[in-house]
């Protein structure tokens, strides 16, 4: 999530109304007030709306929300007659270039400082962390026309932003702070991406760090911009939301020439919606001429076509966009969430618990009969709970996951009862006797399934009881099973059984042995049982 | 004044008759044990008709060699007795008491040994000593020297000394009711009949009863049960799937790009396992590629079937219900799932790894973004929270989208979910022709909120004290 910092000054002039009326009506058009300070506000916005992450973006849409200013944002945009070489070899590597000049700007601290944290969020939500697209901004004034993106050599050195020492393209990868954040995007490739001036000075080293030659202060009064990266409409955007913020700040955009074609053009595009079509998806009901009064006011061109349709002008900045049901969604803002009529569906249904929560909440009644307390542990463990402590060999089919967190958290459980042994512990310092119980879901291979397992402990707890338990349990779910002397490991020699359904074993059960218990710390002697739940009759097959 | 006990009754009876006894005396004399003639009588004393006094008495006791000797006599008078006129030494050595009785016979100078012959002197006798260790007396010179000898020993006891006091002996005299009171009552007494004549013993309904902690579910297991219930109520459809989810229906079925964030190793746990893709993939790939046959534009670039066949522990139960979906396109479907989810978090008091997390859908011919609202606004309000309202928000897989919140008095609003209705990207390549609303809610947020816990992980780590004393029904005031 992107947090804008917002300051009233700036953003009262620009939407050309009072904050308060901006701050109550911003949540409206889909954001989140973090914080209000005394010369500023902290707004959330979401990642499908980068067009928002800068004030002069969250203005533009305001005025329209509030009525202000409304239908499509018209920038015109000049050509420079400055133009872009883009070396082939880049095509394997960086091949995606989108630039732009603007001029007239004028930069004060805060407002550099709003430019770089548009650039930072556009980095984050359309760059996918610079590997999608990256962005340059340049003083235009210190460099020469026309310029060149190539694909250097690695050795090739030049004084990289903040550095006052020339260093090589590799020493940046090494060294200089963004060069270690990001070298994961380029370290991989024989040739580095460059951009170049016509007299060979470097302006920037994409993805990574501009040079220091570029750097834009407050005497900055032109811009070059640069975005380079691996997907066309991705860069196009962000070029876009760049160039028509600097535009709502008062700057002129220009075009260079890239390829052959001029770019930006900073134009809509264009698509025809219906009516009935929206009206049916937002459940209002809606006519051409209403329709386009909503969309104008979140700032599409929009005007009746026809008894069913909208032409609809789409901002170049609005990267969200994909399909039609995209400006339903505007309409339904620009109409007011709080406005729709909010009636459950008509249709006659019933519903319907699957088997497996139903048996999952048999098992848990014949439990809590039993005076058994339910646990919910979690699902993932580690092995040394699962097996090591439990004197196990590791259970076939366990799942490790592949980048864990702890080393707490490293597989999926396949059994229940070495957690139940766990809580125990845990609770080593409560009242005995503690009986615990639990019915979830274990893991093999790639299958998940439900076991159910319960302890006891006391001093009194033996065999017998986990027996009688096991038996009660699996009674109450009409699991018909025989008993075979078991060779669990985790269990006393000779006070252990295998619980048999046709033939296949389905649980175990008997008094945990003593170096079990003493892996788990604990006192006093454990009954305890687990079944697979599939023993129940009628368990459907997941 | 306070009911009398029976015990106390009978003990004020016999201490009527006795004035002041020990309690071992009065123990005797009433059939019970000393422990609990004192217990009785520290009543009676709460009651101000008997005083327990303490009085401290030097006892000599037998060693464990003193308990022996009590019985055989001393080693020097057995050997006394064995001596007869020709008695050699050899034969006394053969007495298991010569190595201690002959060494006290020579010291008292009893017995003279002559060659190989042993003789008592004349007038020989160890009686003082014997009557010492029979009747031992404090200054005694012989007892002295038993306890020296290890045979006997001092020890101080404490004995209580009760006493009735005048009120006491008022009531008494006043006249008590001491026919028996009746403990347990007995299959006997009920069949026999005797329980009319039966005086039932009185229990003392002030104290507090023995703690008694019954088998329940999980208070947590009773929120989602709760959840289910009511959706069940709504006419939902109860869904239940695996934890590990091929990608392709965790993300790509959702239209989640594949260079999303959130597919990323940092935000989801990857399984070293693939699965193959259901057949009709191709339709996926083609909305992501460039939007198939709708109006949509696709997110472009390259779709990867490597990574759509890499399973991953779900991140929403969104994977089973849309495989549920792809599998039922008749309308309508009304389902929702409640099961664990996964997100690769740095666990803390308000996130964990796993969390539950409770999703419906509904399609049908007819719905729309409004039914959406209504379903929501339905379902909170029989959660208990009365005010809800909606505020547009962002999902990848819906559109138009939106955040549920409800109003909590003293907290003000909470987010509770998200919303929306399914992208055609995500309905158009399952064969899914009609509008689809989609929601989900964290389950953990309302259970933190209800329980009043601060830290999550109690749900999964509880105390069993927690658990025994959260009740099973809940005060809710609000929804919480």
């Amino acid at each position: 999530m992107a947090v804008i910092t917002l300051p009233y000054k700036y953003l009262e002039r620009l939407t050309r109304t009072d904050r308060k009326t901006i701050l109550d009506k911003v949540p409206l058009i889909g954001s989140d007030v973090e914080r209000v300070e005394e010369d500023h506000a902290d707004v959330e916005f979401f990642p499908d709306r980068p067009d928002l992450f800068s004030p002069e973006g969250v203005a533009r849409a305001m005025r329209g929300y509030l009525g202000i200013e409304i239908g499509l944002p018209v920038y015109s945009v000049k050509p420079s007659g400055i133009k872009f070489t883009i070396d082939p070899q880049l095509a394997n590597i960086r091949p995606v270039l989108g630039a732009a000049v603007i001029r007239g700007v004028s930069f004060d601290d805060e407002s550099i400082q709003s430019i770089m944290s548009l650039q930072e969020s556009l980095h984050w939500a359309v760059g996918r962390g610079r590997s999608k697209v990256a962005i340059g901004i340049h003083d235009m004034d210190t460099v020469k026309p026309p310029f060149h993106y190539i694909a250097s050599r690695r050795s090739r050195g030049f004084i990289p932003l903040d550095f006052s020492e020339k260093m090589t393209m590799e020493e940046i990868l090494e060294k200089h702070p963004k060069g270690r954040d990001y070298a994961k995007i380029v370290k991989d490739f024989p040739l580095f991406p460059l951009i170049v001036d016509d007299d060979d000075h470097v302006l920037s080293f994409p993805p990574i760090i501009n040079g220091e030659r570029t750097r834009v202060t407050i005497d900055t009064k032109n811009i070059l911009l640069d975005t380079t990266g691996t997907d066309k409409r991705a860069v196009g955007v962000a070029v876009n939301i760049i160039c028509t913020a600097m535009a709502e700040a008062g700057a002129s955009i220009e075009s260079v020439e890239i390829g052959g074609i001029q770019t930006p053009t900073l134009a809509p595009a264009e698509r025809i919606i219906s009516v009935t079509e929206c009206s049916r998806i937002l459940g209002v009901s809606l006519t051409p001429v209403s329709m386009a009064g909503y969309l104008q006011r979140m700032r599409f061109g929009a005007e009746p076509a026809g008894a069913d349709n909208v032409k609809v002008q789409v901002p170049c900045y609005r990267a969200d966009i994909m399909h039609d049901w995209d400006i339903f969604e505007d309409v339904a803002i620009a109409y007011g969430y709080d406005k729709l009529e909010s009636l459950p569906p008509k249709t006659y249904t019933v519903g319907k618990p699957h088997p497996v929560q139903v048996n999952a909440a048999l098992a848990r009644e014949a439990f809590t009969g039993l005076g058994y307390l339910e646990v919910m542990p979690f699902t993932l463990t580690n092995e040394d709970v699962l097996y090591r402590r439990m004197q196990r060999e590791q259970t076939k089919g366990l799942l490790h996951i592949m980048h864990p967190i702890s080393i707490e958290n490293t597989v999926v459980r396949t059994e229940l009862l070495p957690l139940l042994l766990e809580f125990l512990t845990l609770n080593r310092h409560r009242e005995l006797p503690q009986r615990l119980f639990t019915v979830g879901d274990v893991v093999l291979d790639c299958r998940t399934h439900q076991q159910a397992a319960g302890v006891s402990t006391h001093p009194d707890a033996d065999f017998s009881e986990a027996y009688a338990s096991a038996d009660a349990v699996l009674h109450e779910l009409s699991i018909d099973y025989t008993v075979k002397e078991s060779a669990d490991p985790a269990f006393i020699d000779g006070r252990r059984g295998d619980i048999i359904v046709a033939g296949k074993k389905v649980g175990v059960f008997g008094e945990i042995h003593p170096a079990v218990l003493v892996a788990f710390e604990l006192e006093h002697s454990v009954a305890a049982f687990e079944f697979d739940l599939r023993a129940v009759p009628g368990y459907p097959a997941i | 004044m306070a009911e009398l006990t029976q015990n106390e009754k009978r003990l004020l009876a016999t201490l009527e008759s006795e004035k002041k006894a020990d309690a071992p005396h009065l123990a005797g004399l009433m059939g019970a044990t000393p422990e609990a003639v004192v217990q009785w009588a520290h009543l009676l004393e709460d009651k101000g008709l008997a005083t327990v006094g303490r009085i401290v008495v030097k006892e000599f006791v037998y060693t464990d060699e003193g308990k022996t000797y009590a019985n055989t006599g001393l080693p020097e008078t057995q050997l006394l007795r064995f001596i007869l006129p020709g008695t050699t030494l050899a034969d006394l050595q053969k007495h298991e008491a010569f190595r201690i009785g002959f060494g006290q016979l020579r010291k008292k100078g009893l017995v003279k040994v002559e060659g190989t012959s042993v003789t008592k002197m004349p007038g020989a006798s160890t009686d003082a000593d014997e009557s010492a260790l029979r009747n031992p007396a404090a200054g005694d010179a012989k007892t002295k020297e038993l306890i020296k000898r290890g045979i006997l020993e001092e020890c101080e006891t404490v004995r209580n000394a009760i006493a009735i006091t005048p009120e006491g002996i008022t009531i008494v005299k006043k006249g008590l009711d001491l026919r028996e009171e009746t403990g347990t009552l007995t299959r006997e007494q009920i069949i026999s009949g005797e329980w009319k004549n039966l005086t039932f013993r009185k229990y003392d309904v002030s104290k507090l009863p023995k703690k008694a902690y019954p088998g329940k579910i999980h208070p947590y297991q009773r929120i989602i049960a709760e959840m289910r219930e009511i959706l069940l109520e709504m006419g939902f459809e109860e869904l239940y799937g695996g934890i590990v989810q091929q990608s392709f229906w965790n993300f790509d079925a959702l239209f989640q790009p594949q260079d999303h964030p959130a597919r990323e190793m940092q935000d989801t746990f990857y399984l070293n396992e693939t699965l193959p893709l259901p057949e009709g993939y191709e339709k996926v790939k083609a909305m992501h590629i460039s939007g198939g046959e709708t109006s949509s534009t696709g997110w472009g670039g390259a779709w990867r079937e490597e990574k759509a066949e890499q399973c991953v522990l779900r991140t929403h139960t969104t994977s089973v219900s849309i495989q549920h979906l792809a599998q039922n396109l008749k309308p309508p479907v009304k389902a929702f799932c409640v099961g664990r989810v996964y997100r690769r978090e740095t666990i803390d008091t308000t996130h964990l790894a796993e969390f539950e997390q409770l999703e419906g859908i509904v399609m049908d011919e007819n719905v729309t973004f409004g039914n959406l609202l209504g379903i929501l606004r339905e379902f909170y309000n029989r959660m208990g929270f009365e005010s809800v309202r909606f505020k547009p928000s962002f999902y990848p897989y819906t559109e138009p989208s939106l955040d549920a919140e409800v109003y909590v008095e003293g907290i003000g609003w909470i987010e509770m979910g998200g919303a929306g209705v399914f992208r055609e990207e995500v309905t158009a390549p399952l064969g899914v022709t009609y509008p689809v609303l989609a929601w989900g809610l964290g389950v953990s947020r309302i259970a933190m909120l209800r329980l009043g816990l601060k830290d999550l992980r109690l749900l999964h780590k509880s105390d069993v004290a927690f658990l025994r004393e959260t009740p099973s029904l809940r005060n809710t005031k609000g929804g919480l």
